[in-house]
Parts: C-alpha cells; sequence; structure tokens
C-alpha cells in the first residue's frame, strides 16, 4: 500500500481511530483561497496538505506558499480522514485547486478527476525521481502526480534486548518468527513482547510485504495477479505462526507508526516508519537497529515498502494553468525547499535522488541503513492495485492471521477478486 | 411499595436485608459507571510517567494542572475558539429545532388535514434512513449552496429533527383540547392559539427536547469536520480529533482536552436535570 | 368557471383555511426535511443504478448490477448478521439495565437524586470522548491499561481486547461502550414511567395478599410501563441500526477497519467514501439496508400495535 503514512498517522491506529468519521469528512474547506481575490488580480490558488504531526511542518509550508509570486496561495492543513476528505471535495466546486494526494488512485485518474501534469517534469528531471515511487504515479505513459518525499518502513529492533536474549537480528521469516518468541518468553516477566507489527498483528501495515519477500508480487508487470502462487500461502502462515505463538504486541495505546510502545519497552522489535526514527534515537541513543522485512523461501528477497504522498492539480480548479505552475514551482524547481520539507522536520527520504545523495542527516548510521534499504529492496504499490482488491486481501490477511483461516482458500478468493477488479479497469480503459 | 403485611419480625429482615443488599449493588454500579470519568480526569492531569508506568497509579503523584494551560496555549488548536463555536452552533440548533418541530409537530397533531398522517409518516420514515449513507449527496448538495465552511452550513441542515418532531406530535396529542377550545371562542386563531396558550403550558417538553438537541449538537462530528474546515469554523470534537491525529500520541493531552469538552455539557445537565426529568415525565416520549 | 375556481381555492384551502394554516406550522419543517433528506436519498437511489466511481453524475447505467453484486458479496452479508447479533444482544441489554436502573432508583428514600444524576451524566458523553476512554485506557492491550491491571490483580494474563477475535472480546468492549452511554437516558424513560403508575394498583394487591417483590412487579409494575416499553424497544432498535460511531471509534485505523465487528454502515462508507469511491455500489447497499430497516421498523410498530392509538 501506498504506506499512506501520512494518513496511518492519522489513525495512529489506536488513537487515530478515533478519528472517527473523520472519515468521512468530507471535506471541503472553505473556499477563501479562491474568494479572497488578489489585490493585483493575480490568480487564487488553494492548496490542501493533510495534517503532519512534525511540528514546524506546517509553518514551512506556508511560508513556501507565501513565497511564491505569480499567484496568491492559501494552504488549508486539514486534520482527520484526508483521503476521504479529498474525494468528498473533488466532486464539488469547493475543493483545492493543488492538493497532495495518497495517490492518485487509478479511478481518480481514469474519471478525470486531476489534471495530467506530464509537461511540468521534462525528462531529465522525470529521470531524477526516486523511480519506485514515481511508478504508481504514472498511468498511459502520463505523470498524474509529483512524488513529495519518500516515506518508508522498517523493523526497528532493540541491540541490547536481542543480545541479552541470545537472539541475532533475523535474516529470514523463519528467523523472525522464532526470535519474537524466544523474546516475549524472556520479556514475559516484564509484561512485554517480542514484537509489534500494529494492533491488528499487521494485517493492515503489512500488506503486500510478506508477499514480496517471498520473492512475488500484488500486480505483475503484465498486470495479472502476483500472487497466485504457493509460496504466498506459505509466507502469510508464518505471520500466522507469529500470532498464535503469542509473540505479538496487541493492542498498544499507540499504533505502530509511532513508536512509543518500542522505546516504552512493551516490545523489543517493532515495524514502523522512517519517521519515526528521530524520535528512537534520542530514546535509545545507539541501541537500535534497523532491517528490511526479513526474505522467506527459495525465491524470496528482503523487501521494505516504500511511497509517497504526491502533489496533485484538481480537474475542478477554476485556473489550471495557473494550479500547474504552482504545483511546477514548488515541487520541481524549488529543489531548496523539497530538501527543507523532506528533511528539516521529521524524517524522510527527499523523492529526487540528487537530494536524497547530498542529505547529510541521511549519511550515518541507522538512517544510512534504512536509506541503502529503501533504495535496494523497495517495492511501491502498483497503480492496478485497487482499493477494492486491497480491503479483500487485507480482510483475507486479517483472517488468516487472528483465526488462523486457511491461507490458500483465503488467498484464492483475493485472487478472483483482483482479477474481476483488473478486468473491469482494462475494459473501461 | 412501602406495604408491609404486619408486623412479621423475620420476613422485616429479609426486607431490610434485599433493601441493603439493593443499595450496595447501586453504589457498585455507580462506582462503575463513573470509573471513565475518573480516568479522564486522572489522566489529564498527570504526566506521561504516571500514565504509562507498570503500577497502576491511582492518584497522579502531582496534578499537573499545567497540562491545561498547556492545552489552551498550544497554538496548534484553538481550543478557546473551538469552545465559543460548539457553543454558538449548538444554541442556535437547539433554538431553531425547536421551534421548527415543535410548530410541525402542533400542526401535525392539531390541525385537521386530510394528509396530516400521510406528512406524518413521511417525515417519521427519515430515521429510519442510515445519515451516513446520504452523505455525499447532502454534502454535494450543501456545497453547491456555497455553505461551505459557514455557520449556515454548520447549522441549517442539521436543523430538521424527525425524532423531536415526533416527540413534539406525540405530546401535542395529549395537550387538554380545553385550553385550546378557550382560546379559540376567544376568538385566538392557530397561530396565536399557539404562541399564547400551547406554548408557555409546554414548558417541560421544550426543556427535554432541547437538551436533547443540546447535546447532540455538541457532540456531532462528522458534519462539523466535513463542512467546517476552517480552523475558524471548528468545533471542539474537531479540535479534539487533531490530537488523535497527530504523529505522536500525547496522551495527556488527548485526554485532558476531552475532560474540557465535556465540561459544559455536564454543567448544562447537572443544571437542568431536573426540568428534563420533568419534560420526560410530561412530554410522552415513552408513549 | 369561476365557480368552480373559487370552490378550488376554497377546497384547497380547507374549512376555516385549516389546510392553509397545516402547511404554516408543518411547511417549513417538511421543505427543510424534502431538501436535506429526501433530495440526497432520492440522489442515492439514483446513483445505485450507475456506474458511479468518483463521481455523483455517472453517465453509464448498469440497472440492477449493483444489487445483485452486493447481495452477493459476502463481505456485506456478514455485515448484516454482525448486526442482527448486535441489535439482538444490546437491545435486551440495555433495556434490562435501564429497567433495573429505573426500579432501583426510584424505591431510594435518600441519594434518589445523586444515584439519578450518575447514571443519567454519561448521556452527556460523546462517542468520540467514550471511546477514547475506552480504547486507550480502559481496554487497551497493554500493561498499564485498567482492565488488564485489575485482571493482573488475579494473575490473569494482559489480554489484548480490541484484537483477540477468539473468544471475541471486542464485542465486550463495543457492548459496553454503548450500555454507559445509553443506559441513563432510557433509565429515566422508565422512571417517568414509574411515576405515573396509579400507586391504588399496589395497595390493592398488598390487600389481595400479593407480596412486594417479584409478584408486583410481575402483575402490576411491568404491565402498567408497556406504553414506555414499547418506546424504548423501538428507539434502541432505530439506533442499533445507525450503529456507527463507536465501531468506527473503536476498530478503524489508518489502512482501513478489520473484517470482524463490521456493521453495514461501516462497510458502505469504506466502500462509498473511503478510497473506492464506489459510490454506486454504496447507494445500492444503502437502500438494500434502509429497506430492511423500514421492513423490521414497521413489523415491529405493528406487532406493537403502535401507531392505532393515533390512526
Amino acid at each position: 500500500m501506498p504506506i499512506s503514512r501520512r494518513r496511518l498517522m492519522a489513525s495512529g491506529g489506536s488513537l487515530a481511530g478515533l478519528v472517527l468519521t473523520g472519515g468521512l469528512a468530507t471535506a471541503c474547506g472553505s473556499n477563501t483561497g479562491r474568494e479572497g481575490g488578489g489585490a493585483s488580480g493575480a490568480p487564487v490558488i488553494s492548496q490542501w496538505y493533510h495534517q503532519y504531526g512534525e511540528p514546524g511542518a506546517e509553518q514551512a509550508v506556508k511560508r513556501y506558499a507565501a513565497a511564491y509570486r505569480k499567484a496568491k496561495v492559501t494552504v488549508q492543513w486539514r486534520p482527520g480522514n484526508y483521503d476521504q476528505q479529498t474525494a468528498a471535495a473533488l466532486l464539488t466546486d469547493s475543493g483545492p485547486d493543488v492538493f497532495e494526494v495518497n495517490g492518485p488512485t487509478l479511478d481518480q485518474i481514469r474519471g478525470g478527476q486531476v489534471v495530467d501534469l506530464t509537461d511540468l517534469v521534462s525528462n531529465d528531471v522525470r529521470g531524477d525521481f526516486n523511480p519506485t515511487v514515481l511508478a504508481p504515479k504514472v498511468h498511459d505513459g502520463k505523470v498524474w502526480g509529483i512524488p513529495q518525499v519518500i516515506d518508508t518502513q522498517l523493523l526497528y529492533y532493540r541491540k541490547g534486548l536481542l543480545s541479552d536474549a541470545g537472539v541475532e537480528p533475523p535474516q529470514s521469516l523463519d528467523a523472525l518468527v522464532d526470535a519474537a518468541k524466544q523474546l516475549a518468553e524472556k520479556l514475559k516477566g516484564k509484561k512485554a513482547k517480542g514484537l509489534f507489527l500494529g494492533n491488528d498483528g499487521g494485517a493492515g501495515v503489512l500488506g503486500g510485504t510478506p508477499l514480496f519477500a517471498s520473492g512475488l508480487a500484488l500486480i505483475t508487470e503484465d498486470g495479472r495477479v502476483g500472487f497466485d502462487d504457493p509460496a504466498a500461502a506459505r509466507a502469510l502462515g508464518k505471520v500466522h505462526q507469529l500470532h498464535a505463538e503469542k509473540s505479538l504486541l496487541l493492542g498498544a495505546p499507540a499504533d505502530w507508526p509511532d513508536p512509543s510502545a518500542f522505546i516504552q519497552g512493551l516490545t523489543a522489535m517493532q515495524w514502523s516508519g522512517l519517521w519515526a526514527l528521530p524520535q528512537i534515537k534520542k530514546a535509545l541513543g545507539d541501541d537500535f537497529g534497523v532491517l528490511p522485512f526479513p526474505k522467506d523461501g527459495p525465491n524470496g528477497k528482503p523487501a521494505v515498502p516504500v511511497g509517497a504522498y504526491a502533489t496533485a492539480v484538481s480537474a475542478r480548479s477554476k485556473d489550471k494553468a495557473a494550479a500547474k505552475a504552482y504545483a511546477k514551482w514548488l515541487w520541481v524547481e524549488r529543489t531548496d525547499y523539497q530538501e527543507d520539507f523532506a528533511l528539516s522536520y521529521g524524517f524522510h527520504i527527499p523523492a529526487r535522488t540528487s537530494l536524497a545523495e547530498k542529505a547529510e542527516r541521511l549519511r550515518e548510521g541507522p538512517a544510512a541503513d534504512a536509506v541503502r534499504l529503501a533504495t535496494e529492496y523497495g517495492y511501491a504499490e502498483p497503480l492496478l492495485w485497487t482499493p477494492a482488491a486491497k480491503v479483500a486481501y487485507q480482510d483475507a490477511l486479517s483472517r488468516v492471521i487472528k483465526d488462523g483461516a486457511n491461507p490458500e482458500s483465503e488467498l484464492r478468493a483475493v485472487v478472483r477478486k483482483t482479477d474481476a477488479e483488473l478486468r473491469r479497469v482494462r475494459k473501461s480503459a | 411499595m412501602k406495604s408491609a403485611q404486619g408486623p412479621r419480625g423475620n420476613e422485616d429482615a429479609l426486607v431490610r436485608a434485599g433493601r441493603a443488599l439493593r443499595l450496595v449493588l447501586l453504589i457498585a454500579l455507580a462506582a462503575l459507571f463513573l470509573i471513565p470519568f475518573y480516568l479522564l480526569l486522572r489522566n489529564g492531569l498527570a504526566t506521561e510517567q504516571d500514565i504509562t508506568s507498570a503500577d497502576w497509579t491511582f492518584f497522579p503523584s502531582e496534578l499537573k494542572w499545567s497540562n491545561l494551560r498547556e492545552l489552551f496555549d498550544d497554538p496548534a488548536v484553538p481550543m478557546a475558539h473551538a469552545l465559543l463555536n460548539s457553543t454558538l452552533i449548538a444554541v442556535a440548533t437547539t433554538l431553531g429545532t425547536l421551534l421548527l418541530a415543535s410548530l410541525a409537530g402542533y400542526g401535525l397533531a392539531r390541525i385537521p388535514y386530510r394528509f396530516a398522517n400521510t406528512v406524518f409518516y413521511a417525515i417519521l420514515g427519515t430515521l429510519m434512513v442510515p445519515a451516513a449513507v446520504t452523505f455525499v449527496p447532502t454534502f454535494v448538495l450543501v456545497s453547491s449552496l456555497g455553505w461551505v465552511s459557514s455557520l449556515r452550513g454548520l447549522i441549517v441542515p442539521t436543523l430538521f429533527s424527525a425524532f423531536a418532531c415526533f416527540v413534539f406530535r406525540q405530546y401535542f396529542l395529549g395537550f387538554p383540547k380545553e385550553l385550546e377550545d378557550a382560546a379559540h371562542i376567544d376568538g385566538l386563531g392557530h397561530w396565536r392559539t399557539y404562541w399564547r396558550i400551547v406554548v408557555p403550558n409546554s414548558r417541560p417538553v421544550f426543556a427535554a427536547v432541547g437538551t436533547i438537541v443540546f447535546i447532540g449538537a455538541w457532540n456531532a462530528f462528522l458534519w462539523p469536520l466535513v463542512i467546517g474546515q476552517d480552523k475558524d469554523a471548528w468545533t471542539v470534537q474537531v479540535a479534539l480529533s487533531t490530537f488523535l491525529t497527530s504523529q505522536t500520541v500525547n496522551i495527556h493531552e488527548l485526554f485532558v482536552a476531552a475532560a474540557v469538552s465535556i465540561v459544559p455539557l455536564l454543567l448544562v445537565f447537572v443544571l437542568l436535570q431536573r426540568y428534563i426529568v420533568a419534560g420526560v415525565e410530561r412530554s410522552g416520549i415513552d408513549d | 368557471m369561476q365557480r368552480t375556481q373559487r370552490s378550488l381555492t376554497a377546497r384547497l384551502l380547507g374549512p376555516q383555511n385549516r389546510n392553509l394554516w397545516f402547511w404554516v406550522f408543518v411547511g417549513p419543517f417538511a421543505i427543510g426535511l424534502a431538501l436535506f433528506t429526501y433530495v440526497p436519498l432520492a440522489w442515492s437511489v439514483y446513483l445505485s443504478f450507475f456506474d458511479a466511481h468518483n463521481t455523483v453524475s455517472p453517465t453509464h447505467f448498469v440497472g440492477l448490477d449493483n444489487y445483485l453484486s452486493m447481495l452477493g458479496d459476502s463481505a456485506f452479508t456478514s455485515s448484516l448478521w454482525t448486526f442482527v447479533v448486535f441489535t439482538l444482544f444490546i437491545v435486551p441489554a440495555t433495556y434490562a439495565l435501564a429497567l433495573g436502573l429505573a426500579l432501583a432508583v426510584n424505591r431510594l428514600r435518600f441519594a434518589q437524586a445523586f444515584f439519578r444524576s450518575v447514571f443519567f451524566l454519561p448521556a452527556a458523553c460523546s462517542y468520540v470522548v467514550a471511546a477514547l476512554v475506552w480504547k486507550l485506557s480502559i481496554f487497551n492491550g497493554v500493561r498499564f491499561g485498567l482492565a488488564n491491571t485489575v485482571l493482573g490483580w488475579f494473575g490473569g494474563d494482559q489480554t489484548a481486547w480490541l484484537s483477540t477475535t477468539h473468544p471475541p472480546w471486542y464485542w465486550l468492549v463495543i457492548v459496553t461502550v454503548r450500555l454507559w452511554l445509553q443506559a441513563g437516558f432510557y433509565m429515566i424513560l422508565f422512571l417517568a414511567g414509574l411515576q405515573r403508575v396509579p400507586i391504588q394498583l399496589y395497595e390493592a394487591a398488598a390487600v389481595d395478599g400479593a407480596r412486594a417483590g417479584w409478584q408486583t412487579f410481575r402483575h402490576i409494575t411491568f404491565p402498567a410501563l408497556r406504553a414506555t416499553s414499547v418506546a424504548v424497544v423501538l428507539l434502541l432498535v432505530i439506533n442499533a441500526f445507525q450503529a456507527f460511531d463507536e465501531f468506527y471509534n473503536l476498530l478503524s485505523d489508518s489502512r482501513g477497519y478489520p473484517p470482524y465487528a463490521r456493521p453495514p454502515l461501516v462497510y458502505l462508507y469504506y466502500t462509498a467514501l473511503g478510497q473506492g469511491q464506489n459510490l454506486g455500489l454504496g447507494s445500492a447497499g444503502a437502500v438494500i439496508l434502509a429497506l430492511i430497516v423500514a421492513v423490521v421498523t414497521v413489523a415491529q410498530a405493528r406487532w406493537f400495535g403502535l401507531g392505532r392509538k393515533e390512526a
């Protein structure tokens, strides 16, 4: 899944759930952007971001917007369930002109809700974007969203706790299962667990990661179901084993995006985002390391999910040319702002390879490891992995992990559903 | 039933024992019902360490009233302004709903009209429509009226409560006809009868319905989140949600915000409880 | 010609302009309700016959396809069962608790107002606040959760209440939230009902030798509360049908919603309003749901003989 970290935050699982209904939330924000009118007759652009948790991020994007001379840009900083807010707002005229999006989704593109941005990225610039995160923004050879920053997730582990228990950092899924079990037994007295994959046991955050770790894919290059294979069921079965052996932490107040459980010592290992790294470093110093999701089976390779929120332009914008010009200025031309945004508030990998390479903060310790892992083993959810298929897969994964449902039969149903979705989008394409 | 059937000793003892048991049970239940309030206060006024420590601390080692200041000083969340907005919206919604629903309820109950029952069932039927489902069309409709991020948009669509209308109609069905007849004989029409005779004699039902509507308006979350997205238009519930959506969960600030968000309603409850109960008794909500 | 016209006007206005007055009173409310409920409702019905991905003005008519695929969707049908199970449990449970509280509070000779307030206060809380307390403080799965602390005193293992499916502990969390929030309100309704039971009935029963307690409850109090009971059950059922808030707040996370304890409204919410934005399919599900609710409510009203009084 396109790592919707932002979204995640939103939910922060536990907490976030609360966001309740945020969901519906639709949106609509104020029109201030449009009606205010530039005194000089300059175009007025309304730009939306979801609420980032990092202090200073809101002020930063407002500063960038204020520096733009050719239009008056008003920034909306929106709490709650952002994906649903934008989805609903795009149905009306009171939505944004320029907005960040965890997508855009295939149906948003095909429904003509977003504007083609291909001409904003010239060929050499296009080559500078991380290819893995750019790929899901491209449909029919056209670019529909400009990646802002790369978000990625990793396995954090406490070095001290592992060596106390005589456990090596796991290099295979089997080793992870064993390690988590041993750690959980060792930590029983402290009422802590071996591994934290989120309060749902991993169904949500893992997504396709175990499939990639066993050498498969969600959708193949030629647009077919990529996990119709016994290796898929085998990998999911091992994730269930983690749950069945009670090695997993469940029900933490803050869900996996938040490193609290890891820092508070409720778990020896945690799957979380790169954004959590500064907080962990501050609390634990050098007593931690990062790993990819370990490989499984003979064809397996480690897997690291990557994704990016992208900037898109609404097809309902009253001045699409001005909106595109602004999007280009901020997210293509102003590399200084892009760098500032990625690195000064929280911790992200810039979407542009040239910026990522010169970033000081990403050059040493676990941060450097993380960047290397994301580059080497990064995978992104393909555009053809539609929300309907994703929901079916996630439901199946949850039943496999928690209820011990048979992975083969559960996956067969998902394959059928995914096939149907692929046929649907091909037919009307 | 104070009855007592005669002074038979052991039965008396039995009754007394039963009464004591009932009291103990009630006290236990009351304690259970108060636990969430206790947790709101405890977590809201404690340090993060006290909340997350391995051993349960019944009372925080020190009461951090500064959490409150921290909440109101947090520039990211305009809590004071949100309280004001919620108050405005809840009051306006309550007054508007009372006016519209009571007029409609009276018309349905007391003005003979061939299709009155049809209209009544058409209104009642909307209670069965799951609101979350017609949400998108409603939102598109309101935004095409240009009401997004305005108080109008926050208030007007929520003014038409079928439930309130239903309660008023049931109540007015039982309103003493003699009073109205006297008014009609004095030459008052429907309109003036309504305002001079009916309303002044129906205060409890207005209090009861008003309280229910007020609570609903104060606690509404979905619609305010959608329509009032400007920080200036945030309600308390929306502000609360921003604590939930931040990347880092700040448990004590979350709880102190939640505690603050229920204070106004608790005040309303404690002050108006007598009227609410009296109103329910006379309103016929329950028949 | 003129006469017929006049009589038409007269007919429209009704005797003593009653029709006119009816609409003066009912009109503003009816118009608003039509605009903000019936128009969106009709729009939803319209959408349900179209392939409406990411649009509210679809062009591709698909007939009953959305209905067929919704009815053939095992996730949707299982959500309907979730809903039935939830309703069958929460309605009797709330009813019994509210009635029990009312009976106990009603007979108190002192501190009655205090106990009434305590049980009524939760009605002032929102589902957001209640879900927050339940999820983060009482029923979280770690060592500093209240439920786990209490379990720990008795040597129990810590439990992840919301994510354990065998046994389904999450129901305990969901049901207690709702009980806490609404029992007090219905208790007030019952208290009001109890005030109206004529004291003479009890006196007569005492003369006949009925003993206070179960017998008087069974033969006097309970029958006398019939009207209240009917109203309470109807309200409880309607509220159960609309259940969304506590489920969503307790169980959803950034990645969606688990496949268990997923009532239809939550499922439809994700179908229609989630990133899927399949508004046609979501609307079809909503129409199916609304029809089910309507049938059940009408059947119930018939069963209780409701509506006869006013007819």
